[in-house]
């Protein structure tokens, strides 16, 4: 009989991450790839990469998770049996590499969050609202603008004999609330993790090490690999959905005032999942709606 | 001006904490009321397209409503509140409305019915009504009965919501109090989307509004002796009433309510050993973000009741 394996997926706005891990917590594969704007693309391409690495007459996936802003989506495009939110999901995963860890940043995309822990479970958070100042899609921007590649932005900022001024107000972890209530060990997670300068900098401004794992930036997929192996709702999960043809619909419902977007999702033609209606005159009929119809 | 025989009352502000009273006190006294329809997007919209950038979402909303009454009735009632004691004042928006209403819609030239009154004049809420049912036309004597019915009715109202929330206090369920003025928790477009969220999760929703005005007006003075807002007031006091039978309070802010700010961060550090988020809604569509917060909050308690990750919430 084949060994039991768990796959997690987190679709973040700017880059999307799986794994697969077996009944020891352990990476059997890994993707990490860019979102590009298309959630649906990227996931099929990480399980295209995840089916090449991981050994298919060993191990059998027996159940799957979503988390990221397009878990939803995803998760219902794969029949995931767990979805949930990052914070969850990135304190669950960190918790489990990182025993006596008491405060997670994580940086990613467009997010920057703050998950403060007691005795290995997450006891208060607090992430950015409206404005992505410091984040990743920063980061990015501002390299391109410079003409350098994102990964050496962090190389190059070690260099600098003196840090470049940014407005004050921009600066997303200034809020004295935050600042205090971080405590060793911390650990620094999400795609900006990777840049040495942004790490070196925080080491500064805490007055304590800052620990990057190499696979924290998968840090969000982990923890809901191992969430939906906690979950004990096994199904056997197939590559084969990887090939299969989705598609999704946004229509806007004209039915009241509140002109609700609903998000329609197609597999292979026929409607598997709709969302976003406020009320139930919204509410899609799921075997009559069908693509081109 | 003609004569006025239909009011319309717009539900959006305080008309989520006082519209049974107007609407009965109006009916007694023989007009007919036309109340707006549960808020909308298309009502947001429209306010928002007449409102200046910096005011309040709930303020845009309830232009919005003013603006669907203005041809479906012949005035309007738009009270300026200034409050009735020094302790117990309203934010300046409502010390302005029936004006900053008159002036926004100008051109379709709106007929405002309005109350006015203020903390330093020492007058009381029956006095303030009955002055306006006198202004109607009415005799004293009408009015006065009609401001007694309305009372009673909002009375009524109120003890049905406090025995209702007493339920589900009494339930064994896992309970979240929403903080918040009475219309963010209620309007539809703000905390109705909120309240569906924590439903789908399973949650009891509690609301600060549906605790006994009197005593958590009583309660606040333990908050905060000096806080001049009233509406702060009866949300700080049933707090402290109902802190410790609840798993967790979600703190629930229009952007960009000023009192929410400056008395959510004190709540925050007063009640340090409860559970609390938070959060501000703005007129982003989609409640993508919201969910993600109150989910990842909710995991938290239950996480933590659970006695960590690895059990099953």
């Amino acid at each position: 009989m084949k060994k039991k394996a768990y796959l997690g997926i987190d679709i973040g706005s700017i880059s999307t991450k799986g794994v697969i891990i077996n009944e020891e917590n352990e990476f059997l594969a890994e993707s990490y790839l860019w979102t590009e704007g298309n959630p649906t693309e990227a996931t099929r391409q990480v399980l295209h990469a995840l089916r090449e690495q991981l050994d298919g007459e060993q191990y059998q996936i027996v159940s799957a998770g979503t988390t990221g802003s397009a878990r939803k989506l995803v998760g219902s495009l794969i029949g995931a049996q767990v979805v949930k939110n990052e914070i969850t999901a990135h304190a669950v995963g960190t918790t489990t590499l990182h025993l006596d860890v008491r405060t997670i940043l994580e940086i990613g995309g467009q997010d920057s969050k703050i998950i403060c822990v007691e005795n290995g479970v997450a006891v208060d958070y607090a992430m950015n609202t409206l404005c992505a100042a410091g984040t990743g899609a920063f980061l990015s921007s501002q390299a391109h603008r410079l003409g350098i590649q994102v990964e050496e932005f962090g190389e190059i900022a070690l260099k600098a004999k003196k840090a470049a001024p940014i407005a004050a107000r921009c600066t997303v972890f200034a809020e004295s609330d935050l600042v205090q209530k971080i405590v060793a060990p911390v650990v620094f997670q999400g795609g900006v993790s990777k840049n040495a300068g942004v790490v070196h900098m925080f080491e500064e401004e805490l007055g304590m090490p800052v620990l990057v794992d190499e696979k924290g930036h998968l840090m969000g997929a982990f923890g809901i690999a191992i969430l939906t192996k906690e979950q004990r709702c096994e199904k056997e999960f197939s590559f084969d959905i990887a090939d299969t043809e989705f598609k999704t619909r946004e229509i806007t419902c004209g039915k009241c005032a509140n002109h609700c977007e609903i998000i329609c999702v197609y597999r292979d033609g026929l409607l598997i999942d709709s969302w976003g209606n406020r009320c139930d005159n919204g509410a899609v009929r799921q075997q009559k709606e069908q693509m081109g119809k | 001006m003609g004569e006025i025989h239909k009011i319309g009352i717009p539900r959006g502000l305080m008309a989520y904490r006082d519209g049974i009273l107007w609407r009965e006190f109006f009916q007694q006294l023989g007009f007919e009321c036309l109340v707006s329809p549960r808020s909308n997007k298309q009502f947001l919209e429209q306010g928002t397209a007449r409102a200046v950038d910096e005011t309040c979402l709930p303020f845009k909303m309830y232009l919005g409503h003013v603006m669907w009454l203005t041809d479906k009735c012949d005035a309007i009632f738009i009270p300026r509140m200034g409050g009735y004691s020094n302790r117990e004042k309203m934010c300046t928006r409502f010390e302005a409305l029936p004006d900053l209403a008159g002036n926004i819609f100008r051109d379709e030239q709106i007929r405002i019915l309005t109350v006015s009154y203020d903390w330093y004049e020492k007058t009381t809420e029956e006095k303030v009504y009955l002055e306006l049912g006198e202004s109607l036309g009415r005799p004293r004597k009408q009015v006065k009965k009609a401001y007694a019915a309305a009372k009673k009715r909002q009375d009524t109202w109120l003890k049905t919501r406090e025995k209702k929330q007493q339920k589900s206090l009494d339930s064994g369920r896992f309970k979240i109090l929403l903080a918040g003025h009475p219309y963010v928790l209620h309007d539809e477009c703000m905390g109705g989307e909120l309240e569906e969220i924590l439903k789908k999760l399973d949650a009891e929703v509690l609301y600060t509004d549906y605790v006994n005005r009197e005593s958590a007006l009583k309660k606040s003075y333990e908050f905060s002796k000096v806080m001049p807002w009233l509406i702060s007031r009866e949300i700080t006091g049933a707090s402290f009433i109902l802190k410790k039978k609840i798993d967790g309070m979600i703190l629930v802010s229009a952007y960009p309510c000023g009192t929410d700010s400056l008395v959510y961060d004190m709540l925050l550090r007063k009640m340090k050993e409860l559970p609390m988020l938070n959060l501000t809604l703005d007129a982003q569509s989609g409640t993508a973000g919201l969910e993600t917060r109150v989910e990842s909050f909710i995991d938290i308690i239950r996480y933590q009741k659970a006695g960590g990750y690895g059990n099953q919430i």
